[in-house]
């Protein structure tokens, strides 16, 4: 779990609390906010609205109940349902290079947290993966085209989802 | 079947064997050893969970790594610094507005000071105005001020779905109504829409705010209203 040093109760409620939660976490917020509304500028507006409403709520937020990272996916989930039900009446046209996710929101959180955590691993490890998990191809013919025996290439695989293990837990995951 | 020693060799084809692409005598080897290897099936049991979540992902997005514009944080810490200032005003003016209804003497003081300072009546005074009975997550109100050419109205309205056009209205004594204006919410944008109307301030009765799906009206009750009774209204 990521844990700020100032998670404690009412930790948002002082703007230099506000700035130092978003130095922590803007990056990852926006991130998902992208993958699920397919919209730069509309993920832009989601991750303001979290943080001013994270600072209106400050002094409810406890840290014994879930970490400031828990709580602020929590307000920015509500926030994309609440974008969610106002983009079905008022169509968007998507912008920023990105596709409008059309994935229930769980399932776009999920999605989001797999890709930032590829996004995270070595280049080895993630190159591995997404030849033969992804793409399906051979362990010889991927340990040719990276000249390496193809018992590296199994070993790499094993290696590459124990670091992505790591990464999920650090971005919060628990089994 | 080529022999293996210990258990890292063996480890080593776990993350094959958990995304399913291990055959044949690795496979059988394997799932001997993990039969009289506790720690190989542990090893096994804390990398399936993240084997099964690997469908979710899109590969085709593993590159992208979307970064919120630098602008983004200074426009946060400014709106959050305009509600802090939103709310010192509105503190301002209930303390004020106490003060003038707390007595004769505390009212002919402010009625003096109204006139001091707008050359007028006490009519002239900004009229705070408090919409009632909102939905939940619903925060509407407006303050209005005099001017020569009507009334100037300050309309704060927050919680309905961003993007929603507002339109405004005040309403006479004999319900007939006088446009302000329209204005669109945005969320994280919490400054007051200013808006104008041709209606004078003393003959205000109602402030109307249409947000499309909803109708919020709010009574207005300037002081000297009676001044103006019997005037007639044109819409």
């Amino acid at each position: 779990m990521i844990q700020l040093g100032t998670s404690t109760r009412g930790a948002l409620s002082r703007e230099r609390d506000v700035r130092e939660a978003y130095a922590a976490h803007s990056g990852e917020l926006y991130g998902f906010a992208v993958r699920s509304l397919g919209d730069a500028g509309l993920a832009e507006e989601a991750v303001q609205e979290t943080f001013v409403r994270a600072w209106r709520a400050g002094e409810r937020f406890d840290p014994k109940i879930g970490s400031l990272r828990t709580w602020l996916f929590a307000i920015l989930r509500n926030v994309v349902i609440d974008l969610g039900r106002a983009r079905a009446v008022r169509p968007a046209v998507a912008e920023g290079g990105v596709e409008p996710s059309v994935e229930p929101l769980d399932e776009a959180l999920l999605a989001w947290q797999v890709e930032e955590a590829m996004r995270r691993l070595g280049e080895d490890h993630r190159r591995v993966l997404v030849e033969t998990y992804y793409r399906g191809r051979p362990y010889a013919e991927v340990a040719e085209e990276l000249g390496v025996p193809e018992g590296t290439v199994k070993s790499r695989v094993y290696y590459g989802l124990r670091a992505l293990r790591v990464v999920l837990e650090e971005m919060g995951y628990e089994d | 079947m080529k022999t293996r020693n210990g258990c890292r060799e063996w480890r080593e084809l776990l993350g094959a064997y958990a995304l399913g692409h291990l055959a044949g005598d690795e496979r059988a080897g394997l799932e001997a050893h993990l039969e009289g290897c506790a720690g190989c099936r542990e090893e096994l049991a804390a990398l399936e969970p993240v084997a099964l979540m690997l469908p979710h992902g899109d590969p085709a997005r593993f590159e992208l790594a979307p970064e919120p514009p630098p602008e983004l944080g200074r426009r946060i810490a400014s709106t959050i610094e305009g509600e802090k200032q939103r709310a010192q005003q509105r503190r301002r003016r209930r303390t004020f507005g106490g003060f003038a209804l707390g007595g004769a003497t505390a009212a002919a003081v402010a009625a003096v000071l109204l006139l001091f300072v707008f050359g007028g009546s006490s009519q002239d005074a900004s009229q705070p105005v408090r919409f009632t009975d909102l939905p939940e997550g619903i925060s509407i109100s407006a303050t209005l001020e005099p001017h020569a050419y009507g009334t100037e109205i300050h309309m704060y309205v927050h919680g309905v779905p961003s993007g929603t056009l507002c339109r405004v209205w005040l309403k006479g004594p004999r319900g007939a109504s006088y446009p302000a204006g329209t204005f669109r919410y945005r969320w994280g944008d919490d400054s007051d829409a200013v808006l104008s109307s041709a209606l004078d301030i003393s003959r205000t009765r109602e402030v109307v705010v249409d947000t499309g799906k909803r109708t919020f009206v709010a009574p207005v009750n300037p002081p000297g209203a009676t001044a103006t009774i019997g005037q007639e209204e044109t819409t």
